[in-house]
């Protein structure tokens, strides 16, 4: 009895010990791994590796809108349940990784195939690059650091995130981005944007949020955000706290995993006053 | 078996016990000093020493931790030779530009020796008259910064966040019979941007989350800069100012 007294007592210090953790600096991700997710829905069970996925290899050319809305792409990782399958019938990645596709550069290599090659095995570890543990070969690992290096250099600088900032890449023009897809995509005519308009800040002395419809819409159209992430009810029904944001709500749902970090306060927070 | 329960007992009990054991400080010229040796002796060099009073005097603690990617724990930010030499890391100033260059300097920095920028520290001091204090360099750095006799820049390429939030929070000590704790954002956002320490090390949830000494102490919170670079907690009334002596 006293035995298990003890055990109890031993395991209830550690797990004080583990939930007292807290407010500790986090390893802040670099640049080129921003917006990086590993997917693993199906992949070590079929018995591949998992897929390294960049957001910003994507995002240089297509619109958030198109994968996330047209071709349907979840907002979380491994929720959208990707298989090889689904992939070889031209869904998910196979909308345009289909070796039919261009977009401008050269044919886009097919996403998965039940059929293959030891010479198409290249092609498996282009997206099928990451270890059990998670871990990209070394040399993987700096090919994609000095691509988006290279990339990086050609773009506005920004703080946080990508350290680019994609926004003006585009409003510049030094971003053409393809918001529509042959057979996949439905063209609607175009919507007028709602002036900009202020959020007040909850606490004194924060400046004021000055939200850009105009800004959001050219990549994101309607349908990413509306109803979903935002009802769209009344302007000031709802509230939004920075904890909520911080814990991947409303505008956490891409800043500070794709889009800028949201510790960049004055991104947002413009209007002082 | 009473005994090991009696030794848990003492662990459990010890937390608080252990809140006022402040860790020994190093001599007031060597506070802040690290000695950095993620892969130097590794690779056949001698760690390298880095004295954040030096660089402190000239940048904000935003621009090294926040625009150059420095992280907040040494030996886990990635320095190598080749960042170093494309800009990154310390080579975005030391580039022979702003601060000395790689090429034949090499034991300027990799040298080992934690206290190899005393000299320099006396002289600082002498020549710049900055407010003295009673703990860590022995500097006042808030007050030299407030009265303008150092002037560390913000940021080098990237501006900073310049936000003007200069709310005072009172925060309930643990122990009714101490004071509460008087935290300035002033004093704070004069050397880092939001970002050091939100949402991070302080989730800027109004209630529920109670920053202990017990935490503090072991790097949480406000430990994580004021146990090894900021004042050191050896002055409790910097903190709670309503305490006695």
């Amino acid at each position: 009895m006293k035995r298990i007294f003890a055990v109890a007592v031993i395991l209830l210090c550690f797990a004080g010990v583990a939930f007292s953790a807290g407010g500790v600096k986090k390893k802040k991700i670099p640049e080129p791994e921003y917006g990086n997710l590993v997917i693993d829905a199906n992949s070590l069970k079929a018995g591949v590796n998992p897929v390294m996925f960049e957001h910003w290899v994507h995002r240089k050319m297509f619109t958030c809108r198109v994968c996330h809305v047209d071709i349907g792409f979840a907002m979380k990782a491994n929720e959208g349940g990707i298989r090889a399958a689904d992939n070889m019938k031209g869904y998910y990645c196979g909308a345009c990784h289909n070796g039919r596709s261009s977009f401008g550069g050269g044919v886009l290599f097919a996403a998965c195939s039940d059929q293959f090659s030891k010479e198409d095995m290249k092609r498996c570890i282009r997206c099928h690059s990451v270890d059990k543990v998670a871990i990209e070969k070394e040399s993987r690992h700096e090919q994609r650091e000095k691509a988006f290096r290279e990339f990086a250099g050609r773009m506005p600088k920004e703080r946080g995130g990508n350290g680019i900032n994609w926004e003006k890449a585009e409003d510049d023009g030094a971003l053409k981005l393809i918001d529509y897809v042959e057979g996949v995509s439905t063209k609607r005519p175009p919507m007028s944007n709602q002036k900009d308009f202020t959020i007040g800040a909850k606490v004194d002395g924060v400046p004021e949020i000055i939200f850009s419809h105009k800004k959001h819409t050219v990549w994101n159209g309607c349908e990413l955000c509306h109803p979903d992430i935002f009802v769209g009810v009344k302007k000031g029904t709802e509230k939004y706290s920075m904890i909520d944001l911080f814990a991947g709500k409303y505008c956490g749902a891409c800043h500070g995993k794709v889009a800028f970090p949201q510790s960049d306060c004055r991104r947002c927070h413009t209007k002082q006053v | 078996m009473r005994l090991l329960l009696l030794v848990l007992l003492l662990l459990t009990v010890s937390p608080a016990g252990a809140n006022f054991n402040l860790p020994p400080l190093p001599p007031r010229d060597e506070y802040g000093n690290i000695l950095i040796n993620r892969t130097s002796t590794e690779n056949g060099q001698q760690p390298v020493s880095f004295s954040h009073w030096l660089h402190r005097t000239r940048y904000t603690c935003r621009v090294c931790h926040g625009e150059l990617d420095f992280q907040m724990k040494v030996n886990t930010t990635e320095i190598t030779e080749r960042a170093n030499r494309t800009g990154k890391f310390c080579g975005a100033c030391h580039n022979g530009k702003i601060a000395f260059r790689h090429n034949g300097n090499c034991d300027k920095c990799h040298n080992g020796d934690i206290a190899y920028s005393t000299r320099r520290f006396e002289e600082f001091l002498l020549h710049d008259a900055l407010p003295m204090t009673a703990t860590g360099n022995g500097v006042d750095w808030d007050e030299g910064v407030r009265r303008k006799i150092i002037r560390p820049l913000s940021y080098l390429k990237k501006k900073s966040q310049d936000m003007n939030f200069d709310k005072e929070l009172i925060l309930e000590a643990e122990m009714t019979i101490i004071p509460p704790a008087v935290f300035p954002h002033k004093s704070h956002s004069a050397w880092l941007d939001c970002d050091n320490c939100h949402p991070d090390l302080f989730n800027i949830q109004k209630k529920g989350t109670h920053f202990s000494m017990a935490e503090i102490l072991k790097g949480s919170y406000c430990g994580a800069c004021h146990l090894s670079v900021a004042f050191p907690m050896d002055e409790c009334r910097k903190c709670h100012p309503g305490m006695r002596e």
